[in-house]
Parts: C-alpha cells; sequence; structure tokens
C-alpha cells in the first residue's frame, strides 16, 4: 500500500517536472493531466476516495478542458492547423501514456487485492467532507464564494475590452485622421511633450 | 450560530455585505459618486458595529475564529485606513480609468480578507483570508490596465503572491502532520505533551515565515515591494502598506502568542535575523531613491524591522507596543500616499523627487502636510512617529534585547539623511509649473480635510499619547 502511494507521488512530480519544461502549451497540458490524476491516486492511498474523485472530475476533467479550449481558441486558422497537427505527433504520447498506465496499473492492483492492507488512516468519505464542510466550516465555505467573487471582478476588469485598443503610435495616426486640424507639427509637439518631466500642479 | 456569535460577527458580515452592494449599484447603472458615498456610509457602519460588538467580547466561533479585544482593534485599525484610502480613490480614479467602479469590490473585498485575518484563530481561515487578500490586491495593483508598468507590477505580485502562498500552505501540512490539528490553540497543547521541539514543526513554522514575511516585505522576501509600490495606483499603493500589512501581522501576532513560539530560541533568532536585515536593508537601499514611493517602500521594508524588535520578546507589553506603531505608522503612511495622490498628473504618478521641488513655495499646505508625515517616518518628538519608535525601544530595552536595539538606532539615523533629503527638496527653489483645473471640487475638499485632520490626529498621538494606549490596553484585556 505505501509502495503505491510512493509510485504515484514520484510520478506526480515527474510529470510536474515536465509540465514546466515542456515548450508547448499542449504538451505541458498533457502531462498536467497525468499530475492531476497521479495527484487522484495519492488521495485514494490516503483514504480519502471522495476527494480523488473529485480531483479527477473537476481538475482533470472540467478545468484541463477549459485550458485545452483556451489553446484551442487562441489558434486560429490554416497555418495553425498544420501546426497543431504537428504538435500532437504519435510519439508525444508515448511519455503520457506509459505515466498513466502506471497509474492505471496501480489502480487494478488496488482493487484486485484479496485482503486489502490498509495504511494507518481513518477513511474520509463524502459524508464526513460535507458534515464538516457544511457544519464547523460553514463561514470558511461562504468566504470560499468571497474569493471567488474576487477573482471574477478582477479577472473581468483587467480582461475588459477597451474603448480604445490601439498601439500608442496607431492611435496618434488615428487621431490626426479624426482631426483634419491637427497637424503633424501639432503631433511633434505632443510627444515632445510627453518627453518633458511633467510637473506637478 | 447562536446570536451572540451572529452579533459578534456583524461587523465582519456588514464589510462582506458591502462589496455585494457595490456589485448592485453598478448593475443598477449609478453613478461613481453615489458608489463612494455608499461605501463610506458602509464602512462608518461597520465601525458602529464593531463598537456595538465590543460590549459582547469574547466571542469564539468554534474551531475558526476568536474575536476578541484585540481583533477589534486590528479590526478598527483596517476600516480606517480602508475609509481613508476610499476618500482618496475618488479623484484618483476618475480621473483616469473609464470604469473606476468596480475598484470598491475589490477594495472591500481585499478589506474582508485583511479582517479575517485578524480574527482567525486556524489555518483554513488564515489562508482562506490571505488568498482573498491577495486575489484582491492582483487585480487592484494592475487596475490601471493601459499603464504598462502597473501590469508589470501586478504580474510581479501575483507569481510571488503564488509562491509564498505554496510555502504557507507547506508549512501548515507539516506543522499539521506533527500535530493533527489545524486550529491554534489545540496546536499548542499538543506541543506542550510532545517535548515540542520537533524538526517538522520548526520546518513547517520556518516555511510560513517565509509566506509572512513575504507579506509583510520583511528584509529577504523584500524584492517585489519597490516596483509594486512604484507600479500600482497611489490609492492601492497606501492600501497594500497599510491595510494589507495590518491583517498580515494581527494574524502572524496572534499566532506567535497562542502557540507561545517565544519559547523556541530558534524562531526567536529568525525573527531577529529578519527584524535587523529589514531595518538594514530597507534605510540603505532608500538612500539613494529617486522616486518617492519607491523610497516609501523601501521605508516601509525598515519600519517593520522596527516592529519586529517590539514583537519579539512575545509579551503584553509588546503586543500594545505594536498597536501603537502601526497606528501612528498607518496615519503616517496615508498622509504621504495622499499628498502623492493629490499632486499626481493624469498620465503618471508623481514619485520622481524632482517634480516635488519648492512645492512648498506653490502649495503651502501640502507640502507642510508632507513635511510633518516625512518627521513622523524619521521619528521627530512631537510626531506619532517619535513616541511610536520610543516605545519599541523601550520594549527592546527592557527585555535587554541589546542587540537589535543598537541596530535600531543606528539605522534610525541612517533614515534620517533621506527623509531630511526629500523634506529638504520641498523647500528647494520653485520650478514654473501650470496650474491644473479641480475637477471634482467636493471630493478635493473632502481629500484635504481627511489629510488636515490625519495629521492633527498624529501630532496629538505625539503629544497625548496616553488616552490612545490606555484605550489599546483595555481592549487587549479582552480576551
Amino acid at each position: 500500500m505505501s509502495a503505491l502511494f510512493y509510485i504515484s507521488s514520484l510520478i506526480a512530480i515527474l510529470a510536474t517536472i515536465m509540465v514546466i519544461t515542456r515548450y508547448n502549451p499542449i504538451h505541458a497540458l498533457l502531462y498536467l493531466v497525468v499530475s492531476l490524476m497521479a495527484a487522484a491516486m495519492i488521495f485514494v492511498t490516503l483514504g480519502a476516495p471522495f476527494v480523488a474523485a473529485l480531483e479527477v472530475i473537476i481538475y482533470a476533467g472540467a478545468i484541463m478542458v477549459l485550458f485545452i479550449f483556451f489553446v484551442m481558441m487562441l489558434n486560429l486558422g490554416n497555418t495553425t492547423t498544420l501546426q497543431e497537427k504537428l504538435w500532437l505527433q504519435p510519439k508525444i504520447w508515448i511519455g503520457p501514456s506509459i505515466l498513466s498506465l502506471i497509474l492505471l496499473g496501480e489502480l487494478i492492483v488496488l482493487l484486485l487485492q484479496e485482503k486489502p492492507t490498509p495504511l494507518p488512516v481513518t477513511v474520509v468519505d463524502a459524508r464526513k467532507v460535507a458534515l464538516s464542510l457544511y457544519g464547523e466550516y460553514i463561514i470558511i465555505v461562504e468566504l470560499a464564494g468571497f474569493l471567488l467573487m474576487a477573482g471574477i471582478v478582477g479577472a473581468a476588469h483587467i480582461g475588459k475590452h477597451r474603448k480604445k485598443h490601439l498601439h500608442r503610435f496607431l492611435q496618434e495616426e488615428e487621431n490626426s485622421h479624426g482631426h483634419p486640424p491637427a497637424s503633424q507639427a501639432d503631433n511633434a509637439k505632443q510627444i515632445v511633450d510627453h518627453k518633458e518631466p511633467k510637473s506637478i500642479v | 450560530m447562536n446570536g451572540l456569535q451572529f452579533e459578534a460577527l456583524l461587523p465582519y458580515t456588514l464589510l462582506a455585505a458591502a462589496s455585494l452592494v457595490v456589485i448592485l449599484l453598478i448593475a443598477f447603472r449609478l453613478s461613481h459618486t453615489v458608489i463612494q458615498i455608499t461605501g463610506f456610509i458602509l464602512m462608518c457602519a461597520v465601525m458602529v458595529a464593531l463598537l456595538q460588538a465590543s460590549a459582547l467580547l469574547p466571542v469564539a466561533i468554534y474551531p475558526i475564529f476568536q474575536i476578541d479585544g484585540f481583533a477589534l482593534l486590528f479590526t478598527g485599525l483596517l476600516v480606517l485606513c480602508v475609509m481613508v484610502v476610499g476618500l482618496f480613490s475618488f479623484i484618483y480614479f476618475e480621473e483616469r480609468e473609464e470604469n473606476p467602479k468596480e475598484y470598491y469590490i475589490l477594495l472591500f473585498l481585499g478589506t474582508l480578507g485583511a479582517a479575517v485575518l485578524s480574527i482567525s484563530s486556524h489555518f483554513i481561515s488564515l489562508f482562506i483570508g490571505l488568498e482573498l487578500l491577495s486575489v484582491s490586491l492582483y487585480a487592484l495593483i494592475a487596475y490601471l490596465r493601459n499603464r504598462n508598468n502597473a501590469v508589470e507590477a501586478g504580474i510581479k505580485y501575483l507569481v510571488l503572491a503564488a509562491i509564498s502562498s505554496a510555502f504557507l500552505l507547506f508549512g501548515m501540512a507539516m506543522i499539521y502532520m506533527e500535530t493533527g490539528s489545524m486550529e491554534f490553540a489545540t496546536i499548542a497543547k499538543k506541543l506542550q505533551t510532545s517535548n515540542g521541539h520537533s524538526i517538522l514543526f520548526i520546518t513547517g513554522t520556518g516555511m510560513m515565515v517565509v509566506a509572512i514575511g513575504f507579506k509583510l516585505a520583511l528584509a529577504p522576501f523584500h524584492l517585489w515591494a519597490a516596483d509594486v509600490y512604484e507600479g500600482a495606483p497611489t490609492p492601492v499603493t497606501a492600501f497594500i502598506a497599510t491595510a494589507s500589512k495590518i491583517g498580515v501581522f494581527a494574524v502572524l501576532l496572534r499566532f506567535f502568542q497562542t502557540i507561545g513560539l517565544s519559547n523556541y530560541p530558534m524562531v526567536i533568532t529568525v525573527f531577529l535575523v529578519l527584524a535587523v536585515a529589514s531595518m538594514i536593508i530597507g534605510n540603505l537601499l532608500a538612500l539613494r531613491q529617486q522616486n518617492l514611493k519607491r523610497l516609501l517602500a523601501y521605508s516601509s521594508i525598515a519600519h517593520f524591522g522596527y516592529l519586529l524588535v517590539a514583537f519579539l520578546p512575545g509579551n503584553a507589553a509588546g503586543v500594545q507596543v505594536a498597536v501603537f506603531y502601526l497606528l501612528s505608522y498607518s496615519i503616517t503612511l496615508l498622509i504621504a500616499f495622499g499628498v502623492i495622490t493629490l499632486l499626481s498628473s493624469r498620465e503618471q504618478d508623481t514619485g520622481d523627487l524632482a517634480l516635488f521641488r519648492g512645492l512648498f513655495w506653490k502649495k503651502p499646505v501640502t507640502a507642510a502636510v508632507l513635511t510633518l508625515a516625512l518627521l513622523s517616518l524619521a521619528g521627530i518628538p512631537l510626531t506619532g512617529g517619535f513616541l511610536a519608535k520610543f516605545f519599541v525601544l523601550a520594549t527592546g530595552a527592557q527585555q535587554q534585547l541589546w542587540f537589535p536595539v543598537t541596530v535600531l538606532v543606528i539605522t534610525s539615523v541612517i533614515g534620517l539623511y533621506y527623509y531630511l533629503r526629500v523634506i529638504s527638496t520641498l523647500f528647494g527653489e520653485a520650478v514654473p509649473t501650470p496650474v491644473k483645473k479641480t475637477l471634482h471640487p467636493f471630493f478635493y475638499l473632502t481629500t484635504y480635510t481627511s489629510l488636515i485632520v490625519m495629521v492633527v490626529l498624529l501630532c496629538w498621538l505625539g503629544t497625548f499619547p496616553n488616552d490612545v494606549i490606555e484605550y489599546i490596553n483595555r481592549q487587549l484585556l479582552i480576551r
């Protein structure tokens, strides 16, 4: 049992190292999925099957899909389609596949054990999680909601589409188009003004 | 939760509700002015609720919160800081940002995070509070997204804060592994029964100190401070320098006292090194700064070094001095950043010292206010800063911490140089500049008034500190 724990920890570390050393976001994501599954496996060996299931559903499932959607949306057009094909060559799959196969093997060993020899841990099931989340830690759950709100409001503000979205050089050009009287000399003067240290009041 | 707990928690609930109210106001497309005034009234309501709650204390919401006089003092200080920061924000963001309203949501959420830190007595509430504070700060720092240095500062803070959170979690996990509990009081009990000098516990505490040191910008973890202070919008800088640090310091103090970390010579040595390094590095790096915001960043590193000297003995006198120190320090920094906000032009924040040349001849009142703030930072008598530093010295000397006390005195003398340099710039020869039109007279007036009120408070603290100290003592006894 503890051998399984160490093997999955090793896989988690390996996969995470691979995540941060890949140059390609898709390759990194492949390893990230493996790393998250290894973490889920660790939870199983520690006697927390409910958290393990959550880990797989939320992280390896939902959040990964979100990541892949983003990568796909950022890469549109013919050239990038070709590039994507280049990215997903079969040899790329070898590493993540081997690691996940080991994890699968561990899970099978765990399930087929006749008499499980448990680690000295207490099993935490869904009921216990629910009782503590909605019992003594209810305020913390509510605060986590506020944390989420802070993240969303911040992201919405920073990611909001600006009214003027131009590079400053383009912006100056547009200004001179928009207002014919503003001559080249005026523009030049504005630029010079910018260079001078702005003094207070 | 029973009625008593609910009432004791009311200030915090109100603080949380404030952010929701602002969201609703934005949804109904109300103006910036309305939101600003509502926010101010809500903060006043939180203060009233705090005063109401002080009669009921202490109340524990087992196991996560411990609301006592100590928490009340820190939360009160936080809310006062946020009130002033909110006042400064109107003129600043109205001119610079096309949608200034979301700012208030983030500001109140950040305050909620800091307030939760001040009442937390459990690792989970500590972590959630800290994250709430940091997540709001990421967005607040990068709020003016058209400015490159603001975005740079935001990214820098994001990366470093994420790493420090990882350290914090790892440290918590180690302590949990050793003691089997995440609640401060239970951890203390477990440590007493075991002999208490385990490697795991010390390592875990060390990891947590890394995270706390990052948030307080103590010396080896201070690298973000100058860039973030400079890049962030000035009211946000004021928020980071005061509210965020007060919250983190509160939880550090509570953790330190409940666990009784002063019994561990190793931990004391670590904090001693941090304090001395902060004092020396902060003051030396500030010497050559040409930008007031960066200078204040380094000076705040040094000031938290001074504060740690009061904190080292781990006794009740230390806590009382720390609260007084934080009070005078927050008032002083709020004044300084308020002046910078007032003087900032639309394109950039007035940080460069050259822009302050001859301010006295153009705006005597503003210059005098800034001068007083700088004198208080330097610790000149008749200002709050002097008495605060004096009390710290007295506590240190009482516990015979001669080494940090000596460093404190020497570095304060070095510190005098750069504060006086700024002051002499203020009185230098004026360069003629165009007069800026005042756009929002009402809010300029309120900002000026708040500055004047704070200066009066600062001098009052420096001359008649007895009332405040007695009040602090009375509150600290409620536990």
